[in-house]
């Protein structure tokens, strides 16, 4: 009972964060069950709510229904503007909607500071709401019961629309199918403007009403869209309780979990998180192996598959040139003529890459040495994404992991480079290695969501583990990096910059070779016709799993860059954000090409930090714009551009070609249909009463 | 009136459907028969809208519909029964009844006939009885009176039926054929798609073989009741081939 | 349960299935099947949409796994063994929709299949010699199956029927012991029927094949016997001449079409299916 009235206040507290969280998170998981739309921008929504509302509030009732219409109202066009945003890549897959809508959210942030400012605005409610009122012998503020009032109703009113209305029957008929929603006369199009519009709305109702609790700041967006993720993910897409006990868990783990056990918060939701996912994945293991050809199939997870496979093209029309030397593939390759052309984007930047040092002034450098690192944290994002087929937010964990060992290595002495780049690398392998199995089962958003969780996880890690990584204040002040055995510390910023490049061409160049090799194609295989490989007696797990060590030990060097190149080390340059522009460099390269991962690594460390610095302040609208340009002007990334430039793009290509720009074929209404078109006629299709589930 | 005129349709670039020409008038059932991967679902979905031909038109009463999206064609007034079923698993009868009644507009006097929900329990009274029930928790029986009963309910001029007998017992095939006459007998044009003959021989008044995309057989179903040997030697011809 | 009688020196079956079941929810896919086949049996599954076919054949190539009962090879159990295990034991299958990895050549896809399967397989990933005996037998099988001119061509180009000729290839370059054939003949055109007909009765004796088919024709023309299943249950097996004339078959199958003799049944049949006057504007 003590224990009860202790954590009471607590406890009341997490219900009405959970319910916030319900609203905000019901109307992402609706976007994405409905409608198909990753939206990252989902966090922004709920912060104009809370901007406008909490701009409108001035202590009176009129003040607040005003801004709540409002705050409603602007996130309400924002969301049907998203629908007609997304619309033209509704044949390209999450990773495209992705890349759009993060840049869509950085731009949003960036204005809203530029409107608003960048402090937290405080938020005035009516006199009557911002008192106390006594519960069970504590005081409670006032209007965080009635906030949780207002959240049921709201909530109420959003299950009866969705369950009782024919206006809700449609939705659910459009996440079902979509195909036979049209035959019915009803447009999926409209439909899923629809919901993107009440999805904006939503999250704008609960910004106004929620910005008491949430209040709007820099960091709100993030902080909202990752906590309705992990609704979302925990909840599952099927029901909207299961949605409700998921925010209302998600809430009490933030309040309750904190004032309980505050030194294992950090970890609870996304270990959750994790550990859900990995076992949803596991327990349907067996079905997920029967689909098949995952391409055609149903769930969005499949499709975002088979949509991977069809961001792939560069290697199509690589095949189809004649075949020069067929024999010794991979070491002694004798370049032929048209190896020479594959090879010369690699070779034109290795050449401007040597002659960087030349050019430009020591801060450039330096930068120039930090975006190799990140550029092979990115290669290794690609050879999960882009070969394996798992594409991931995680590879900053083993990246942490790279950069904190060199980091540590150095500090007790042990500065020689080479054994800091290898055992560094062995650490995030071993850690890989670790982690693999939860990975390699998942496919599609699922692995995103996974890897995210384990990025968060290795983040709190970060922060807790203040001995080994410095907590929140990071390393700094470690001896610097030999390049060679016995020579001297490495402090210029040309020299260091010269052993990065060293570092990273070699790390680059092996795994060109390896992606190049057969192995490459039992990867690219595997990610292709999983079905098919498993069938022929391919041990799949093992490759992804072999490919996920790789990849881990890969990031494990950039992080030991990283680390040599800034002489300092903080979480933040492990963090979430590291982890989302490693994945974006990846699909503006083009999601398969590991020269694009670099180019895209280096594009976006150039906008942040280069050009940013003559726009002081805006590199977030400045990085969003360059997402959001790439969306639309380059379909198949930087890769695209070679293919485009050879004619070879076009003929035969595969039929998830991603040529979707905007405009295409996609006519409303069809946009569903070439998943139908990839069955053959023959293909039954399944019975509804198969997908009844127990 | 349904008049396809060199219909041509596909996948991967690769062409399913060849220059089909083909017309179903008000109140006749024409059907189509040919084996799995013929081109009958391809032809079913071309019509519907759900796929785009790469050549010929689709003319409903004179009116070109070809390419238009799925739902615009719905509106117009051709009705979908899809091979699978199809219905919504997670909506219950009732659901499907509401969301896909279509009134048509008013003055619109061309269609045959006018379906409210209540006229389709009564040609269909078994899913009055389960209207709380959820799609995927019906009989397959059941599913496809919800599919045709969904059809109706946009008050069609034409009806698309991609092997509706498909996975039933004989006893609901022959209900599904008494349907269909009842249907024609509305006035609506009926398109019947069918890998056995059987059906179409029992109820169609034009019958077309589809073999690789291409029509190879057309005769009139009197001539196919009567004697149906040319039916099957064109059917046994497409199996074994070569 | 035994379609062919049992070889006098009875050595253990090449697939045994031992009362295998397989739910979904309320639905159950495959219900109580039980099917005995010796060294080199042709043995065809037939049964309307929905009977559970493709369940079955999952089951036996390990992407699905049964409720209950045993799947055996060769007399060894293996019902919890995975699917690339299975296929390393000699089961090899085609697909229903035709499984092709789009981005790699014709060539490269067999490759892929053949590569657990062939003696020289061992560091083949980075061995050139090696790799290319891998790539020579896999030219063999794409010869079989009539795609070797286009070898070099990226799988995503091929057509419908192709696909379905790479997929058959890919199986053969598993070089089964049981092999797997999810409708091999849909989709295809009659030239191509020949030619997977061909191909089908070329197979050496020592392989078992289990077809899955809708083509009556060409169960006819491959099968010895035959296994109908309708919503999960075996109807009836046998002989495949046997069961091809069983009333029942004739009905659950066919509603009311025969396979071979169109003309008698179809006569009666007619009249009784179509009560109403089919021409009702006329």
């Amino acid at each position: 009972m003590e224990l009860l009235d202790a954590h009471l206040v607590p406890a009341v507290d997490g219900v009405a964060f959970g319910l916030l969280l319900f609203v905000v998170a019901a109307g992402l998981s609706l976007a994405f069950g409905t409608a198909g739309v990753l939206n990252l921008s989902h966090g922004t929504l709920y912060a104009i709510g809370a901007y406008t509302g909490a701009e409108l509030s001035d202590g009176t009732w009129g003040g607040l229904a005003l801004g709540l219409a409002a705050g409603t109202a602007a996130a309400c066009v924002a969301g049907a503007g998203l629908s007609a945003a997304t619309a033209p890549l509704a044949r390209r897959g999450h990773l495209a909607q992705a890349l759009l809508t993060f840049g869509l959210a950085l731009i949003g942030g960036d204005l809203l500071i530029q409107f608003f400012g960048a402090d937290e605005l405080p938020v005035r409610v009516p006199e009557v709401l911002d008192s106390s009122v006594t519960l069970l012998g504590h005081r409670y503020p006032a209007y965080r019961l009635c906030f949780i009032v207002m959240a049921v109703l709201l909530a109420a009113f959003g299950t009866w629309v969705l369950t009782r209305t024919r206006m809700g029957a449609a939705v659910r008929a459009a996440a079902d199918d979509p195909q036979m929603l049209a035959a019915t006369g009803h447009s999926p199009r409209a439909v899923h403007t629809g919901v993107l519009a009440a999805a904006g709305a939503l999250a704008g109702a609960a910004g106004v009403l929620g910005a008491p609790i949430i209040g709007p700041g820099p960091g709100t967006s993030e902080n909202v869209l990752m906590l309705s993720l992990v609704v979302v993910v925990l909840g599952g897409l099927r029901s909207l309780w299961a949605t409700f006990a998921a925010a209302v868990a998600v809430g009490e783990v933030q309040t309750l979990g904190v004032s309980v056990a505050p030194e294992l918060a950090p970890y609870l939701l996304f270990a959750a998180m994790a550990a859900v996912l990995v076992l949803r994945s596991r327990f349907a293991e067996p079905a997920g192996a029967g689909h098949g050809s995952a391409a055609s199939g149903p769930d969005p997870v499949a499709r975002l598959r088979g949509r991977l496979a069809g961001l792939k093209r560069s290697s199509v029309w690589r095949d189809r040139l004649p075949r020069r030397n067929r024999a010794p593939a991979w070491l002694a390759r004798l370049p032929g003529r048209a190896a020479w052309w594959r090879a010369a984007p690699l070779l034109v930047l290795l050449g401007v890459l040597i002659a960087l040092p030349a050019l430009l002034d020591a801060y450039s450098i330096s930068l120039a040495g930090s975006a190799l690192a990140l550029g092979l944290l990115a290669v290794s994002v690609t050879v999960l994404t882009g070969y394996a087929g798992l594409p991931t937010l995680g590879q900053t964990a083993p990246f942490a992991v790279g950069a904190y060992a060199t980091a540590n290595l150095a500090d007790a002495g042990w500065t020689m480079g080479p054994v800091q780049i290898v055992l560094s690398a062995l650490a995030a392998a071993v850690f890989a290695a670790v982690v693999g199995p939860a990975v390699i089962r998942a496919r599609g958003t699922t692995v995103l969501m996974i890897t995210l969780a384990i990025g968060e996880l290795t983040g709190a890690v970060v922060n807790q583990l203040k001995s080994v990584t410095g907590g929140a204040d990071g390393l700094v002040g470690f001896p610097a990096t030999q390049a060679l055995w016995g020579g001297e510390g490495m402090l210029e910023e040309s020299e260091l910059y010269n052993y990065v490049l060293v570092v990273a061409v070699v790390a680059v160049a092996l795994t060109l070779l390896v992606l190049r090799s057969p192995a490459g194609k039992l990867l690219t295989g595997t990610r292709g016709a999983e079905a098919r490989m498993r069938a022929s007696g391919h041990p799949v797990g093992r490759y992804l799993l072999v490919a996920h060590i790789c990849a881990g030990a890969l990031a494990g060097v950039g992080g030991s860059l990283m680390v040599t190149v800034q002489q300092y080390l903080s979480p933040a340059d492990v963090g979430f954000e590291i982890a989302a522009f490693a994945l974006l460099a990846v699909v503006i390269g083009g999601t398969t090409s590991v020269i694009g991962a670099l180019l895209g690594a280096g594009l976006i460390v150039a906008t942040r930090d280069w050009v940013a610095g003559s726009w002081p302040g805006h590199g977030p609208l400045l990085l969003g714009v360059l997402f959001v340009a790439t969306v639309y002007v380059l379909p198949r990334g930087l890769a695209g551009l070679r293919g485009g430039g050879s004619g070879g793009g076009g003929q035969g290509g595969p039929p998830s070609d991603p040529t979707g720009s905007p405009g295409a074929p996609g006519a409303p209404g069809t946009s569903d249909t070439p998943r139908a078109e990839d069955q053959p006629p023959s293909a039954p299709a399944p019975t509804p009463a198969g997908k009844a589930s127990p | 009136m349904l008049e396809l005129t060199g219909l041509t349709a596909g996948y991967h670039g690769g062409t399913v459907l060849h220059g089909l020409d083909l017309s179903v008038p008000a109140g006749t059932v024409h059907a189509v028969v040919g084996h799995n991967g013929a081109g009958k679902t391809t032809l079913v979905h071309t019509v519907a809208g759900l796929m785009r031909p790469s050549a010929g038109t689709v003319r409903l009463d004179g009116r070109d519909v070809t390419g238009q999206p799925a739902h615009r064609t719905a509106r117009a007034g051709i009705g979908l029964v899809p091979q699978g079923r199809r219905v919504f698993a997670g909506l219950t009868v009732d659901e499907h009844l509401r969301l896909s009644y279509r009134p048509p507009r008013r003055g619109d006097t061309t269609r045959p006939s006018v379906w409210t929900p209540a006229r389709v329990l009564e040609l269909l009274p078994r899913l009055g009885e389960r209207r709380g029930n959820r799609g995927a928790d019906l009989s397959g029986g059941e599913q496809q009176m919800l599919a045709l009963a969904r059809a109706l309910l946009g008050s069609p001029r034409v009806l698309l039926l991609d092997e509706p007998t498909e996975g039933l017992a004989p006893v609901l095939v022959r209900q599904i054929d008494a349907l269909v006459t009842t249907l024609a007998a509305e006035g609506i044009a009926v398109l019947l798609v069918s890998p056995s003959p059987a059906q179409a021989v029992a109820c169609a008044r034009t019958l077309t073989v589809l073999t690789s995309g291409r029509m190879t057989l057309r005769l009139a179903g009197d001539d196919a009741r009567a004697d149906a040997t040319e039916l099957h030697a064109a059917l046994e011809l497409t199996a074994t081939g070569a | 349960m035994t379609p062919t009688p049992a070889p006098t020196t009875t050595p253990p079956p090449v697939l045994a299935l031992d009362r295998l079941t397989r739910r979904y929810g309320t639905l159950t896919a495959v219900d109580d099947v039980s099917l005995r086949l010796p060294a080199g049996a042709r043995h065809a599954v037939i049964g309307p949409n929905g009977a559970g076919k493709t369940t079955l054949l999952n089951l036996i190539a390990g992407t699905d796994r049964p409720d209950h009962g045993t799947i055996a090879l060769d007399g060894a159990d293996i019902t919890r063994k995975p699917t690339a295990k299975r296929s390393r034991l000699g089961i090899a299958r085609s697909f229903q929709q035709p499984s092709v990895i789009a981005e790699l050549s014709v060539l490269d896809n067999v490759v892929l299949a053949g590569w657990p399967h062939h003696p020289q397989r061992r560091g083949a990933w980075r061995r050139p010699s090696r790799h290319r005996l891998l790539k020579e037998s896999a030219g063999r099988h794409l010869e079989t199956v009539g795609l070797a001119d286009l070898a070099q061509r990226p799988a995503a180009t091929l057509s419908h029927g192709q696909r379905r000729m790479l997929d058959l290839a890919a199986a053969l370059a598993g070089d089964p012991r049981l092999l797997l054939l999810d409708e091999p003949a849909a989709g295809l055109t009659d030239g191509d029927i020949g030619r997977l007909l061909g191909i089908i009765g070329a197979l050496p004796s020592s392989v078992a094949v289990v077809l899955v088919e809708h083509h009556v024709e060409v169960v006819a023309e491959l099968a010895t016997s035959v296994t109908v299943l309708a919503a999960g249950k075996v109807l009836v097996d046998g002989p495949t001449q046997e069961v091809l004339a069983h009333p029942e078959v004739r009905e659950a199958y066919h509603g009311t079409a025969p396979s071979t003799g169109p003309d008698d049944a179809r006569a009666e049949a007619v009249p009784t299916a179509c009560p109403f006057p089919t021409d009702a504007r006329g």
